[in-house]
């Protein structure tokens, strides 16, 4: 269940049918970012693929008939009819066409017309069509996939096929639960369990062992869990997306004084760079540790280098060259990272904010968390939009709190220009069930959280930074231990049996985006041996998150922020 | 007869049975008493590996145990999935599909570019040079449509009169107007009939003139499967020189590699003390490695001096080529470690001949020990006289081959010689994996020479 290698085998077999020879790549501007997710171009290089060109591009007709084809596009609309006109006028010598999704047959029929030189020689489907961030991570990559709190359509089906390419890239014919209460949720999983039942053919794979239960989907809704893409990030790759945004792989250093150009983007794989792949969850104190002990050995090496009396030395030196120029770049690129990091963490106080958000999100204390945070919001140091996420969750928080301040920290906001109309827009989005589940009111009848809470209590913190357990992580655990979860995540097939083993393969699906936070707990839980996958129509940081707000909550009226009337529109601010 | 408590079970010859009380003994008494049960030679020689091994690792792996509990288990994995067999994913080849609609369009497109062809063949054999016996012979070949019928030009579909006048196909014999009539030049025309006597790389020469004197007139739809045929022909004979040079760099590449590994594993070799390779093999490997990289260095050159637009697909791959041509050399040979110097190597090899020699007297020496040991305790053949009997005797060792002649007619003497002159030409060749196996086998015949010699001694003794 390795999301990258499975791209990874997908690429490399289409290179192996085309045979040796120069090659060219013919990819969509989707097909582009899933390939360079999976390799870097020098390994394409290596396998003799030496032109990358996009379809959808402007494209001179400039012939090459040595070149060898290899088409990798999405299925859609456009790109057949694209491929048609190439295939009436062939530019290179023979083309090997994979789409990354299923292709009606009447398409085929269009492309096999148009064939009249006879230089297609594969025509297939693979099913390579979702990004792979992390071994056991993928995006779908729609920024914004709601409108008035509901599917838009296209977003709805790039969902559907990107769920059913990783249960095809990965055998999977899945049972599928989806969290009760939340429209689209049901929707998708509803159409995901259609296409499965439509495609029986592609997903006749061999049932597991008896007793044990197939593989679960698990489709979630970002509603439901507001929280944690507005909490402060402290593990590594999360971090860096909160603080600086990742965007397929790739960090814009651009604006950072004093980067040298080759590090204006820097490209983090876990794929290419060893470093990255071992601190990819490492947390900020432990990474800044490492890259200290690895700036000292470089160091050392570096003076080795200088002086080289002997032979031996400059042996040593000649033998060490390849990983020694590698390790220069590697330490070169983290070290900007983390002085950037550490530089915004500094200037935004966003240690101090953390420290109260955790605090705020895990611990009844109304009174004093709003005497701090009405100090902070109106304090010039902290950033406004660190102001904006504090008074999100306090809002969120305590929406139903009889002392509730939320307007008169929006005031404040407002005199700091803050973008004020995101709080009742937050407070349109999170679910009902959020509402009264995510925080500790719990009732007293639920025993087992009652005890898990006082358990939690007695332990004591181990980090003031990282309190908050997402609500992915519980459920998780939740489903492993076996205990039962019919009444909030129902099947969509309700003849469904259900096993009574739990799963031990889950793929959970976040409608609105899932974070990195969340990827660190399927990370933990993998370490343990379990097997989870965890995939979101994209990967969200603060910021992103709060555009995927503004979109879902667009047109949609206000129900629960009556009181907040003064604040709902963008231009008040 | 024994005391058992001094028979060591594992120290007892599985072929004759008899207690030989310690390894190197057992060993050589093999050697000399059995060499013939090959077979069972290797699967002893298995046994006895795997016992040394339990053996060896029964105080490591109890110390490794006390170690596990103390060892912490790394959180930091690169992958969760890290020890899993991945199969690759799902495939759905429509392959079939495609075929079928499409070879049978293209089996009437075949048919009917045949009939064209033969027509356009035709047509230009015995061609007159008098334009009205011209129209003769393309109407005695073709048979065309009569005007008369024809009120509308079929593809722009303007009426015809005085000035624009019907004009037929000389290959299909359909009508059209002037404006709608293509024309093919006569050169081009018997190109696509012998494709083999064209030769002209030139592909940029438009072929489609507009009504020149010598040309055929033909309508869009003939001349569409004519260009079509060409340009499959075109791309099958042709080879441009890019793809020339292509084929060089990666024959280059594929012959270097194992090169590349051999020079790798020389120079461990010399670093460790071994004299299976010379310092100058190591040089001549070097320098043929290194004569490639500037080979393919200048062919990736030349590639980016090919002719091309500026900004184009081609000027684009030339790039691109280069490049990768650069990193195969930067990664593969410029990283290569350094011939090591001939004193280096010296002082190496003395040490490791010496650790050797050491080892060897110290072995003696424990065996020895163990013989005495044994001798004393139990009276029991002098096993020394053993060590005297030659493979020739084990079907009878009473006795003793008495003369081994130490001369040039030896069958073993010669062809120690022989293999030197294998190994000889094999280095002047540079075919290193041979001269490896060579030597190994001139250290064996060595070793039996040297046993033999032992064995002379012994006797004469």
């Amino acid at each position: 269940m390795n999301l990258i290698k499975a791209v990874q085998m997908y690429i490399d077999k289409m290179i192996e049918e085309a045979g040796v020879g120069m090659k060219i790549l013919l990819m969509d501007r989707e097909t582009t970012s899933i390939i360079s997710m999976a390799f870097s171009q020098t390994e394409m290089l290596q396998k003799e693929v030496y032109l990358f060109e996009r379809i959808d591009s402007g494209r001179s007709n400039e012939r090459l008939k040595y070149l060898k084809c290899i088409v990798f596009i999405r299925p859609t609309r456009e790109n057949i009819l694209r491929l048609s006109n190439e295939l009436k006028s062939p530019k290179y010598g023979s083309y090997f066409i994979y789409f990354s999704n299923i292709i009606p047959r009447t398409d085929i029929k269009a492309l096999a017309e148009c064939d009249e030189s006879e230089s297609v020689r594969e025509v297939k489907e693979v099913y390579a069509d979702f990004l792979s961030i992390n071994a056991n991570l993928f995006s779908i990559n729609i920024p914004t996939c709601l409108h008035a709190l509901n599917w838009q359509s296209d977003a709805l089906d790039r969902s559907v096929s990107g769920i059913i390419g990783v249960l095809l890239s990965l055998k999977i014919r899945p049972t599928i639960r989806y969290k009760i209460g939340s429209q689209v949720a049901q929707t998708l999983a509803k159409r995901v369990f259609d296409t499965i039942n439509k495609e029986s053919s592609l997903f006749s794979f061999r049932p597991p062992e008896n007793g044990i239960p197939p593989p679960l989907l698990l489709i979630l809704d970002r509603c439901d869990d507001p929280i944690t893409p507005l909490l402060t990030q402290w593990t590594y790759q999360a971090m860096v997306h909160q603080l600086l945004t990742i965007k397929n792989n790739r960090v814009d250093l651009s604006n950072v004084a004093g980067v040298p150009s080759e590090l204006k983007e820097v490209v983090l794989s876990a794929e290419q760079d060893d470093f990255y792949a071992k601190n990819l969850f490492s947390n900020y104190g432990e990474i800044a540790t490492t890259i200290r002990d690895l700036i000292e050995s470089f160091q050392k090496r570096a003076k080795e280098q200088k002086k080289i009396e002997t032979i031996a030395d400059m042996k040593n030196f000649v033998e060490t060259y390849p990983q020694f120029k590698k390790m220069s770049g590697t330490v070169n690129k983290h070290l900007v990272l983390i002085s950037e990091l550490s530089m915004k963490i500094g200037k935004r106080s966003l240690l101090e904010l953390s420290e109260l958000e955790q605090d705020m999100v895990c611990k009844p204390d109304h009174s004093a968390q709003l005497q701090k945070i009405k100090k902070l919001v109106s304090e010039e140091r902290i950033n406004v939009e660190d102001a904006l996420r504090l008074i999100l969750m306090y809002s969120m928080r305590y929406e139903r709190h009889a002392n509730c301040g939320t307007v008169g920290l929006l005031n404040s906001l407002k005199e700091r220009n803050g973008r004020t109309h995101l709080v009742p827009k937050m407070l349109e989005y999170i679910s009902q069930s959020a509402r009264s589940e995510l925080f500790n009111t719990v009732k007293i009848t639920d025993a087992v959280k009652l005890t898990r809470n006082l358990i939690k209590g007695l332990k004591g913190i181990e980090n003031v930074y990282t309190q908050h357990v997402c609500v992915l992580k519980e459920l998780l655990e939740e489903i492993f231990k076996g205990r039962p979860i019919d009444q909030q995540y129902p099947f969509i097939n309700s003849s469904e049996v259900p096993y009574r083993r739990p799963p031990t393969e889950i793929i959970v699906f976040i409608v609105g985006g899932a974070t990195y936070e969340e990827a660190l707990a399927v990370h933990q839980l993998n370490q343990l041996g379990y097997r989870v996958i965890l995939g979101g129509t994209t990967i969200h940081n603060s910021e992103t998150f709060l555009e995927e707000v503004i979109a879902a909550t667009n047109g949609a009226p206000f129900k629960h922020s009556r009181s907040l009337q003064a604040f709902h529109n963008a231009s008040n601010a | 007869m024994f005391d058992e408590s001094e028979i060591k079970e594992g120290f007892i010859c599985p072929i004759c049975k008899s207690d030989e009380k310690n390894i190197e003994v057992l060993l050589k008494h093999f050697d000399e008493q059995h060499s013939e049960e090959k077979d069972l030679i290797t699967t002893f020689r298995d046994v006895f590996k795997i016992a040394k091994k339990k053996i060896l690792n029964f105080d490591e792996k109890t110390f490794e145990n006390t170690l596990k509990i103390s060892k912490p288990t790394n959180p930091f994995q690169e992958y969760d999935f890290i020890d899993e067999v991945q199969e690759i994913g799902l495939f759905t080849n429509h392959f079939e599909y495609f075929k079928a609609i499409r070879d049978p369009r293209i089996e009437r497109y075949a048919t009917e570019t045949n009939k064209l062809i033969i027509r356009l063949n035709k047509l230009l054999t015995n061609r007159p040079n008098d334009p009205q016996q011209i129209k003769q012979h393309e109407q005695n070949l073709v048979p065309w449509i009569d005007g008369k019928l024809v009120k509308l030009c079929p593809s722009c579909a303007k009426s015809f009169f005085l000035t624009r006048r019907q004009h037929h196909c000389r290959l299909c014999g359909s009508i059209m107007c002037n404006d709608c009539s293509q024309f093919l030049s006569i050169d081009e025309s018997k190109s696509i009939i012998s494709p083999s006597n064209e030769s002209k790389q030139d592909d940029s020469v438009d072929i489609i003139l507009k009504q020149p004197e010598d040309s055929i007139r033909m309508c869009e739809h003939c001349l569409h499967l004519l260009i079509t045929r060409k340009e499959m022909q075109d791309s099958k004979l042709s080879k441009p020189i890019i793809t020339k040079i292509y084929e060089q760099i990666e024959t280059l590449k594929k012959e270097i590699m194992p090169h590349i590994t051999m020079y790798e594993k020389m120079i461990d070799s010399l670093y460790k003390g071994d004299s299976v390779y010379t310092l100058a093999d190591a040089g001549v490997l070097r320098g043929k490695i290194g004569s490639t990289a500037e080979t393919l260095d200048d062919l990736s050159k030349k590639v980016l001096t090919l002719k091309c637009m500026k900004g184009s697909r081609q000027e684009a791959i030339q790039k691109s080529l280069r490049m990768a041509a650069i990193k195969f050399i930067k990664e593969n040979m410029l990283t290569l470690p350094q011939i090591p110097v001939e004193e280096e190597i010296k002082k190496i090899q003395q040490k490791r001949i010496m650790e050797l020699n050491q080892k060897i007297e110290r072995d003696r020496r424990l065996a020895q020990e163990a013989f005495e040991k044994y001798d004393l305790s139990e009276n029991y053949p002098a096993t020394s006289s053993k060590t005297g009997s030659s493979i020739k005797m084990v079907d009878n060792w009473s006795g003793f081959q008495q003369n081994i002649q130490v001369n040039a007619n030896d069958p073993l003497v010669e062809q120690m010689n022989i293999i030197k002159g294998y190994i000889k030409q094999a280095r002047e060749a540079l075919r290193f994996e041979e001269i490896e196996t060579l030597e190994a086998n001139l250290k064996e015949l060595q070793h039996e020479y040297w046993l033999r010699a032992q064995q002379k001694e012994n006797s004469e003794n």
